[in-house]
């Protein structure tokens, strides 16, 4: 018998679209479909095992948007092709399709989340949920209602195992 | 009845008549226009600045982040406008979401210009419609209020008019958020600005009305320094906590304890701007504050939670909608004093003081209305010192012993649900672990970053008072909790902007930092002080109020001292100014304003167009409220940036749900017209946004520097706010910053020291051409220096256009 009973419980929402959970691998597969994908990172990231992680996938040829401060831990990373720019900002020129990207090359066509404040990205994510045709993919540690795609609530010893998994996979 | 024209008469030897006097409006209109030039619009309706509205918002596109994608306005929903769809009723999500920003707007506003009806009538009820406006050396005693309204304030009685037609517009705006009214985002939009416009009005109405009667500091550089913190707070004698915004009723109660020898037996101190009012009470020419700041709407629930107060007294805003269920746990009677908070309290304003006190005391009542404010001052000191030696003799304690912290901490079962409803995801299992091993300080960090919420305690599935364990854990940090605030000074004076109107156009002083707002940061309380202490070092004029103004006071350097001690308080580079509490901000707006009067020459007097294209083009001034929580923030914010100020907010402003930010990459945008001849001009991006979000304060400290350029900065002025820009950007994100050659106009631009340096960069990185032996630059910038130029957006005002 079908238990429809589980998992009915909605803490505080956005409204009616939500992220689908996601796996590592389903991400990597993601990623590599992608014509311009863009990794934008934020202060979060800095922290010393989660920069690893974030330059790692960097390296992976994926070009990153470092917002708030956290261009500060992509500074002489070789092979890391970053750039600074406020959230705000990227999310209001991500909507735009006249706008030409951070490097000149056109406007991207996946996000890849890490190392934000879940309520700051929730609502960045929002503006693009509501006004761009972008599909984004949180993979930080807090699930994000906003995303297309977003890891669930994991511990920080299970995100780190994710995280590398992504890495092995891309 | 035969009509008055206008103009004066005289009445005399007169019997047995009676004089009615409708209403004097034309009278004083004729007074204004007496004074001089009138510009286009004397109280612009809603529509009236809808042009200069469209100009900013071209440039500054509005961007909306929803918080909830659907709208319940009316009967016809819940209507899902995911991916801007429509409702039933044809708005779409941009829409809504303007709509709901503007109403946001409008609260704010309402909240202060309702506050400010509040006290004008209690002062004109007190000292007379005729009481002189009296804000310290200035001929322009309410800037915006004369700005907007056309009127130039003289009495009491005077700002009646400014204040009835800020309530008009409201109304009309307010209709405007009915269904099947305004459809398109961007006349919401207008509409917010008009509401931001108005609170400024409003605000400014309630301060210098309370400046001129309650002998508050006028434009004063020297006004006292004030004690702030929990630590400062005596608990073994009664103390008498306020909370609030609205000063009025407790200048009774401090009057009070004056004439009763009250002052030194027992505490008076406040939470929020109530707080800051209080300091501010008869202090004009340096007397003592007669009261102590406790600190922000953060430190609400944190004070009453300590069991500290015997009695609380509540006025208007901000105040938690908890303040009688939390104090009646605790034995705290609660006086509320306004009818806009009055928790369901029996009103006693027309009863007996001492019935009122014995049933407070005897606790037959929690607590209780009070609207008659000289029952008020007697009743709150007397009850504070009964209920002291009651709750003394009682032993009420209300956070946890020790034996009690240890059971709490080892209860928790670390499931994390606490942490995913804490709004900022405080991480308070780890500190739960750390403290059952005895180590305090992850909960010591914690009291900081907590803005004392209490949502963590509604998830607990343990029933774990988490704000509790963290206020107990942190009680060694809560008594080092000790600083000074200036008291606020009201408006910059007139000689002030006289001298320093020149610097500011010309951008020798690198710009204006107005910290604003409230207490929801995202990382503590500390970030103030380092924002305001490098801003400040680099020669930034750093004005403070509100919230932020205390929260900066709670921090010492090396030496032990605030800022407000190491930092002289005049209007000029390198000072740190308190203007003083929440309505104090239209001080801000006025002193760019007055910049405008006074070093330009501009007429003000209804020429909101003029003023604002001065502005935005001339003053480099950045607002920050880097912990904005209150729709009054909002409007506070949105009335500068119809002004042309632009305004940063922490990342909880995200949750505005509305930026408004633009396109560097636009280059079309980037144009003004010269006035002399109505040539376009270009420039660059600067400001680039209004209203806009950073993520943390080293992420914002570029920000702040590079939006303080302006297209009116002579070479030297470039050349030092660019210097600050380039500086900034590699100290906080360790880059020379992308864009730095876009404020590059020709080689005097160069910050000095560096010129070479960057000569080379423009040639290789930007293809610039340079004349190596003249080192200067042949071609590339976009551009032009002119220091004779005019800049405006706004084509009536060129000469040949
Ligand atoms: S106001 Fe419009 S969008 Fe909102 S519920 Fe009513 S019909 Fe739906
Ligand atoms: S919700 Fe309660 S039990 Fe769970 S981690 Fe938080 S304090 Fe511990
Ligand atoms: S009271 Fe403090 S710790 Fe608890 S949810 Fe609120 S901010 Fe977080």
């Amino acid at each position: 018998m079908a238990d429809v009973s589980k998992n009915l419980k909605v803490y505080t929402t956005y409204g009616p679209k939500s992220a689908r959970g996601t796996k590592p691998a389903i991400v990597a597969k993601m990623i590599e479909k992608a014509k311009r994908p863009l990794f934008v990172v934020g202060s979060e990231v800095l922290e010393e095992k989660l920069l690893a992680r974030a330059q790692a996938i960097a390296k992976k040829g994926i070009p990153v948007a470092a917002t708030g401060h956290s261009i500060k831990g992509f500074i002489d990373e070789e092979g890391v092709d970053a750039k600074y720019i406020n959230i705000h900002f990227l999310g209001s020129f991500l909507c735009d399709p006249k706008w030409a990207g951070l490097d000149d090359n056109g406007c991207y066509d996946l996000i890849i989340l890490l190392g934000h404040k879940k309520y700051y990205i929730n609502q960045v994510l929002s503006g693009l949920k509501n006004f761009s045709d972008l599909k984004t993919i949180n993979i930080g540690k807090h699930y994000t209602q906003n995303a297309t795609l977003s890891f669930g609530n994991v511990t920080p010893e299970v995100h780190l195992e994710a995280l590398d998994e992504l890495i092995d996979n891309l | 009845m035969s009509e008055l024209k206008t103009g004066t008469f005289s009445v005399s030897d007169l019997e047995n008549v009676q004089i009615n006097i409708g209403s004097i409006v034309g009278a004083i209109e004729k007074t204004a226009a007496e004074e001089g030039e009138v510009g286009p619009t004397v109280k612009p309706n809603i529509s009236g600045l809808r042009d200069w509205d469209y100009k900013l918002l071209e440039r500054y596109n509005p961007v909306y982040t929803p918080m909830c994608d659907q709208c319940c306005y009316c009967t016809f929903g819940t209507c899902d406008l995911t991916g801007n769809k429509e409702g039933a009723c044809g708005i779409n999500m941009e829409g809504h979401n303007a709509r709901e920003f503007m109403l946001r707007v409008i609260t704010g506003a309402s909240a202060h210009s309702g506050h400010g009806r509040h006290l004008l009538h209690h002062l004109i009820d007190k000292y007379g419609a005729d009481y002189p406006l009296k804000v310290g050396q200035t001929n322009i005693i309410a800037p915006n209020v004369q700005m907007v309204t056309g009127k130039k304030p003289e009495t009491l009685g005077d700002l009646e008019g400014a204040l009835s037609y800020v309530e008009e517009q409201l109304v009309q705006l307010l209709a405007c958020v009915h269904v099947g009214q305004e459809g398109e985002a961007i006349d919401f939009e207008s509409k917010a600005m008009h509401g931001g416009m108005l609170d400024h009005v409003g605000m400014e109405v309630s301060d210098i009305a309370q400046i001129s009667c309650l002998e508050m500091p006028k434009a004063d550089e020297n006004a006292p320094l004030s004690e702030i913190g929990m630590g400062t707070i005596d608990s073994e004698k009664p103390v008498l906590l306020v909370i609030g915004h609205n000063v009025a009723g407790v200048t009774n109660i401090i009057d009070y304890m004056e004439d009763h020898d009250l002052t030194d037996k027992m505490e008076l101190c406040g939470l929020c701007c109530t707080a800051l009012d209080m300091t501010r009470y008869r202090t004009e020419g340096g007397d003592v504050p007669k009261a102590k700041v406790v600190g922000t709407l953060a430190k609400e629930l944190k004070m009453i939670r300590s069991g500290v107060p015997d009695v609380i007294v509540v006025d208007e805003q901000c105040v938690r909608a908890d303040v009688l269920r939390e104090a009646r746990e605790l034995m705290m009677p609660v006086i509320t004093t306004n009818d806009k908070i009055m928790y369901g309290l029996p009103d006693r304003s027309e009863d007996d003081i001492e019935d009122i006190i014995d049933d407070l005391k005897s606790g037959r009542d929690d607590g209780a209305l009070i609207l008659d404010f000289e029952k008020l001052g007697e009743v709150a000191p007397r009850l504070t010192q009964e209920m002291s030696k009651i709750r003394k003799e009682k032993g009420v304690v209300s956070l946890p012993t020790e034996e009690e912290f240890n059971e709490l901490t080892s209860r928790c079962v670390h499931c994390l649900t606490c942490e995913l409803e804490c709004p900022t995801n405080l991480p308070i299992s780890d500190a739960m672990t750390a403290a059952e091993e005895g180590d305090l300080r992850p909960f010591e960090i914690l009291h900081d970053k907590c803005v004392a919420c209490g949502r963590c305690e509604q998830a607990c599935p343990k029933d774990i008072p988490v704000l509790n364990v963290i206020e107990k854990a942190s009680q060694r940090v809560i008594r080092e909790e000790r600083g000074k605030v200036r008291v606020g000074r009201g408006q910059i004076s007139d000689p002030e902007i006289r001298e320093e109107g020149v610097n500011l156009v010309m951008g020798t002083t690198p710009g204006i930092i107005a910290m604003v707002g409230c207490s929801n940061y995202p990382d503590g309380t500390k970030d103030l002080y380092r924002i305001a202490d490098e801003m400040l070092r680099r020669n930034y004029i750093v004005l403070m109020s509100g919230c932020s103004a205390m929260d900066l006071g709670m921090y010492q350097n090396d030496d032990g001292e605030t800022l407000y001690e190491k930092y002289p308080a005049k209007f000029q580079k390198g000072n740190l100014i308190n203007v003083g509490s929440c309505v104090s901000n239209s001080h801000i707006t006025a002193a760019t304003i007055k910049v405008a009067a006074i070093f330009a020459q501009r007429n003000i007097t209804g020429n909101y167009e003029e003023i604002a294209d001065y502005i935005l083009n001339r003053v480099g001034a950045v607002g920050v409220a880097w912990g904005a929580y209150s729709q009054k923030a909002s409007s506070i914010g949105t009335g500068c940036n119809r002004l042309g100020i632009p305004v940063i907010l922490g990342p909880h402003g995200s949750k505005y749900r509305r930026a408004l930010i633009g396109k560097p990459y636009e280059e079309d945008k980037w144009k003004v017209l010269d006035a002399r001849n109505g040539e376009t001009m270009d420039i660059p991006p600067a400001p680039e946004f209004l209203l806009t979000t950073a993520e943390t304060i080293d992420e914002m400290m570029p920000m702040l520097a590079k939006n303080c350029i302006r297209p009116s900065d002579n070479n030297m002025g470039r050349m030092i706010k660019l210097t600050h820009y380039i500086e900034l950007s590699e100290k906080y994100l360790g880059i020379m910053p992308d864009d730095w050659y876009k404020y590059v106009r020709n080689e005097t631009d160069l910050p000095l020291a560096r010129r070479e340096e960057f000569l080379k960069k423009l040639e290789q990185e930007y293809g610039w051409d340079i004349d190596w032996n003249k080192k200067k630059i042949v071609s590339g910038p976009t551009s032009k220096l002119d220091v004779s130029a005019q800049p405006t957006n706004v084509e009536r005002l060129c000469k040949e256009a």
